[in-house]
């Protein structure tokens, strides 16, 4: 008699061991989950107009320190670090889950480091990631300060 | 010179202590992790220590091994939490005086370190992994150059250890999921020159568990033993069954050499 020993989704996050790839996969359902979450709450925070200025506004007040001050803009910061990885990290995945940007077949050599996780990918990474640096960056300053570059 | 080679092979180097998952079906107890002190020499492998532990403390403990070095792809399992051949890791080389060994993942425990790997070789038949013509009885060969097999030959490395699989973050939610040896190999055959059963190939790989089902996590290609980088191979099929959405795909098929007398092709 055999026994079952599924992994099971729970193992999406732990991404130890298996390389950046591995990391940025674990990060892009993290974020995916995060920005779902986000949404269906910013859905029905932003129905609320429906009811009047006055609930409107202490909501608006409530949203901007609901746990003590800055924690509104530090969700905020969060929610929009998750948007630009999950984006620009999905413009990635489009591009190499087409096949582009990867190496043609080739011989595999001892140790056999996969080239399709490396090259143009890792240029691809290293690319995106500094627009995600640089995007964040606006967008913070602009969370916490309001003022725009 | 043999002396001077042999120098120090054989000295017990240090001990390590192996944290083995056991599971047994006879007495029906859950999976539980045993310790075992073993004594490292110069050269020994995971394999060797186990068996060290089946020779020396615990004749009960089971493992699927077969050639010792790297070739048959049994005994995949998983070493301080990778996918490793338990024949092709060194000790010695892990630099750790604790080593956690645990089954396969995504498959089900036989025994111990058995996994089932019935899963991997049904997903592999399902994408005909063979030359697919329509002749039943081919009295010559089908022509290929040596750049018309690099296309594909790098795929024909795996061992079928099965370890992608076990290591593959999304098979480890969908249980009907191909898995990266199978749409690896389903990219073998249809860059094959001499193939063609694209179309027929079409219905498994095209589907909802088949080719779309990847993420792109790597670590199918991370701990591949052979280089087979199937995550490769998955992402140029995906690549070739976008293409076929614009451009039909159309496989010429080769032509074929000189008739043979005899169909055992010796003339
Ligand atoms: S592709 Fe690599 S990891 Fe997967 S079964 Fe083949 S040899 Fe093993
Ligand atoms: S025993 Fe054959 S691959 Fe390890």
């Amino acid at each position: 008699m055999t026994i079952e020993n599924k992994k099971g989704w729970i193992s999406w996050f732990n991404p130890f061991k298996y390389g950046t790839d591995r990391w940025m996969y674990a990060l892009h359902r993290l974020t995916g989950i995060v920005l779902g979450v986000y949404l269906m709450f910013h859905v029905v925070e932003t129905s609320r107009i429906l009811e009047g200025a006055v609930t409107w506004n202490s909501l608006m007040v409530w949203l901007d320190y609901p746990f003590g001050p800055h924690f509104g803009p530090l969700i905020l910061s969060a929610v929009l670090l998750a948007a630009v990885y999950h984006a620009l990290n999905g413009l990635r995945l489009t591009i190499v889950e087409n096949g582009l940007m990867l190496p043609k077949p080739y011989r595999p050599e001892y140790p056999y480091k996969p080239r399709s996780l490396r090259g143009l990918n890792n240029f691809l990474k290293i690319f995106l990631g500094f627009f995600m640096i640089a995007i964040s960056a606006v967008g913070i300053i602009y969370i916490f300060t309001g003022a725009i570059l | 010179m043999q002396e001077i080679a042999l120098k120090g092979f054989g000295e017990v180097v240090k001990t390590v202590t192996f944290r083995v998952k056991r599971y047994s079906p006879e007495n029906a107890d859950m999976p539980r992790y045993m310790e075992y002190k073993v004594p490292v020499q110069r050269g020994m492998t995971i394999l060797d220590g186990i068996l060290y532990i089946k020779e020396h403390l615990d004749h009960s403990l089971s493992a699927r091994y077969s050639c010792r070095m790297g070739i048959c792809g049994s005994c995949g399992m998983i070493i301080n939490g990778k996918e490793k051949l338990a024949c092709q890791t060194q000790i010695l080389e892990l630099g750790k005086d604790l080593i956690k060994v645990d089954p396969m993942g995504n498959y089900e425990i036989v025994k111990d370190l058995v996994p089932d790997l019935s899963k991997l070789f049904r997903n592999h038949q399902k994408v005909k992994p063979y030359v697919l013509r329509e002749e039943e009885s081919p009295t010559s060969e089908y022509l290929q150059t040596p750049e018309q097999r690099e296309e594909y030959a790098m795929f024909t490395d795996c061992i079928l250890c099965g370890m992608c699989l076990s290591a593959c973050p999304t098979n480890a939610a969908d249980e009907l999921y191909l898995g990266p040896q199978a749409l690896a190999q389903g990219f073998r055959y249809i860059s094959d020159n001499r193939d063609l059963g694209f179309e027929e190939r079409l219905n498994v790989l095209d589907s909802k568990h088949g080719v779309w089902r990847c993420h792109f996590s790597g670590a199918c290609s991370e701990v591949c033993p052979k280089g087979v980088d199937p995550a490769l191979g998955i992402q140029l099929l995906r690549q070739l069954l976008t293409e076929n959405i614009f451009v039909k795909h159309k496989q010429k098929g080769t032509t074929r050499g000189p008739e043979r007398k005899s169909a055992s092709g010796v003339s």
